[in-house]
């Protein structure tokens, strides 16, 4: 073979690379070219006003997403609060107070929970713990809604929680730990006063990427949130958040209603945008 | 190794203590409903006692959904928006599994898909049959029909596609699909090998659905024919009916003449919809005023959160 060939081949072969290097960022300017090129004149068409008002009405043309923003927010809020105290408290049991031989078994066991489909969780959801709350807890028989979405999402971002925390504790140096027991403190001391606080913009990291896994998933929230599209006032109460919104109507809506998910779309797509630029700042202040 | 073993070790005792676990709550649930079909319903409670102090747990489908459009339109409360406190299911299986495993539920849901283990009520003192909706006793339930100008019955490809809607080819279809059937000893379809040309049917979204499906099934049989079914709604199907723009239109609505002065029509089938709750409700009628009231968004004061609203 001679030069020519190889150095021909050589190019044909960085080209293919490239192309799928550019292929990632191709279908991401397509996405967001589709949300904003489809979203934002119905946005502004419909007003502002109506489309962050409170009232979602397709047949009087109100589409009104503010009761989903919040819905989705307070889930979001509420299942990290769940999920990250037991993930870090989880990560620090796994990081000096669990047996060694257990460690390695039970963050296997904890990574397992992040390759089930979310539909399982779902599935989950609604048989168990949607029926248990409706008919244990709830005082007002409903077991639908933030608390039930909530818990299902807490043990979703369990792993998430538990892998990057712990990374991150193992990450400190070991003379912080060994310094801190050197003056006099406990092993609970030196680890929850000077270990946890040294790792604390890699723990920082691993909520805001719960965050990202709670704000977007759909396919587990939409089976136990109950749908209804209301401002949220309990926990115990039917709503409905942007996810469930455009993945209840996609299918079956056409014409103003379908734009309307797409332009739902746009406000989640913003939401997860400003979750993962704020990841992407946290990694570079803790490097 | 050793670790990946013992993880997969534990995994399966994991596995098999949740299975266990969930084996044995799950049976509770699936079999009371079993044991107590419509024959104990009348006056003997023998199902564990009912709190009427219970919330109505109101079910419906999603925005879009044919059955909630076709319901809210009948109970009279169309393009009404869903009260507060509902809770919405995407598809049949999810109310049917909801109305199975809420006690306090109630839902609505296309009488085809209707399974035993839940309960339909009588609405008005009428049971949802097939018979009842048949003979137009049972209200919740409406014609689906074409529209159409004699006339284009003298061609002969419309005409056997109106013979084909009401052979028992198309009627095995009706009934599979959950729709009621009202044409009795149906013949099977003639097939005629010299058929060839195309028709165009439009109108109302409730019965387009359907309607494809009887037309692929008729292509299927007489390949030189095409059918092309589109939407637009009722008022679409009678008005390309009259005008001639379509052969057949489709309506979801008793017959208005005076929308198609040129027409006439033919009943394609019938849409029935049962109110479903659990088989542990002692209730078994409900009048459609109060159904109204139950799915009403405005209801206001007068609205019914609490079984003991609904059973005296």
């Amino acid at each position: 073979m001679n030069y020519k060939a190889i150095r021909a081949r050589d190019a044909a072969m960085r080209g293919i690379f490239l192309f799928c290097a550019i292929f990632a960022i191709f279908a991401l300017g397509c996405i967001t070219v589709f949300l904003f090129a489809e979203g934002l004149p119905f946005i502004s068409r419909v007003g502002l006003t109506n489309f962050f008002g409170t009232r979602w009405h397709l047949s009087s043309a109100s589409y009104g997403i503010l009761s989903m923003i919040v819905a989705s927010l307070y889930v979001t809020a509420l299942s990290c609060a769940i999920g990250v105290t037991i993930g870090v408290l989880t990560a620090l049991s796994l990081f000096k107070f669990c047996p060694r031989r257990l460690v390695a078994t039970i963050r296997q066991l904890i990574n397992l929970l992040a390759g089930i489909p979310s539909v399982i969780y779902g599935l989950f959801g609604i048989t168990i713990i949607v029926p248990f709350l409706r008919d244990y807890i709830s005082p007002v028989g409903i077991g639908y809604g933030i608390l039930a979405a909530s818990l299902v999402l807490a043990v979703m971002i369990l792993p998430t929680v538990v892998s990057i925390s712990l990374d991150a504790l193992n990450a400190v140096p070991k003379n912080y730990y060994e310094g801190a027991l050197a003056l006099g403190a406990t092993s609970e001391q030196g680890v929850f006063k000077v270990v946890l606080p040294a790792a604390k913009s890699g723990i920082f990291a691993a909520v805001v990427l719960a965050m990202g896994r709670a704000i977007g998933e759909t396919m587990a929230v939409i089976m136990v949130i109950g749908g209804s599209p209301v401002m949220p006032r309990s926990v115990f109460q039917s709503v409905r958040t942007m996810t469930a919104n455009i993945a209840m109507g996609a299918t079956e809506l056409s014409g103003d209603a379908a734009t309307a998910l797409v332009a739902t779309g746009v406000v989640l797509f913003v939401f997860t945008l400003i979750l993962n630029v704020s990841i992407s700042l946290l990694r570079g202040a803790s490097q | 190794m050793t670790n990946s073993f013992k993880t997969i070790i534990i995994t399966l005792v994991t596995a098999f203590l949740f299975v266990a676990c969930t084996g044995n709550a799950a049976p509770p649930v699936v079999t009371t409903p079993v044991t107590t079909p419509a024959t104990t319903a009348p006056t003997t409670p023998t199902a564990p006692a009912f709190d009427t102090s219970r919330s109505i747990s109101l079910t419906a489908r999603e925005d879009g959904s044919g059955t909630k459009t076709a319901f809210m339109e009948i109970i009279g409360l169309k393009g009404k928006a869903d009260p507060a406190n509902i809770v919405i299911q995407t598809g049949t299986a999810g109310v049917l599994s909801e109305v199975r495993s809420n006690p306090g539920a109630i839902a609505y849901e296309s009488l085809g898909y209707v399974t035993s283990d839940v309960k339909a009520l009588k609405v008005n003192g009428v049971a949802a049959t097939v018979a009842n909706i048949k003979d137009g006793l049972y209200k919740i339930s409406r014609p689906l029909s074409i529209v159409y100008n004699e006339d284009v019955l003298d061609d002969q490809v419309n005409a056997a596609f109106f013979a084909f809607l009401e052979s028992s080819e198309a009627q095995k279809i009706i009934s599979d699909k959950g729709y009621v059937s009202i044409v009795d000893n149906s013949k099977a379809y003639t097939i005629d090998g010299s058929l060839a040309g195309s028709i165009d049917v439009s109108g109302s979204t409730s019965l387009q659905p359907l309607m494809i499906l009887l037309a692929d099934a008729f292509e299927e049989l007489q390949p030189k024919v095409t059918i092309n079914v589109s939407g637009g709604g009722s008022g679409t199907g009678y008005k390309n009916a009259d005008e001639g723009v379509s052969e057949f239109g489709m309506i979801s609505e008793e017959f208005a003449l005076e929308k198609a002065p040129s027409c006439t029509h033919q009943i394609v089938c019938k849409d029935g919809i049962a109110v479903i709750v659990n088989p542990v409700n002692p209730l078994d009628n409900i009048t459609l005023e109060d159904l109204k009231t139950l799915y009403n968004e405005e209801a206001g004061a007068s609205a019914i959160t609490k079984w003991s609203g609904l059973i005296k």
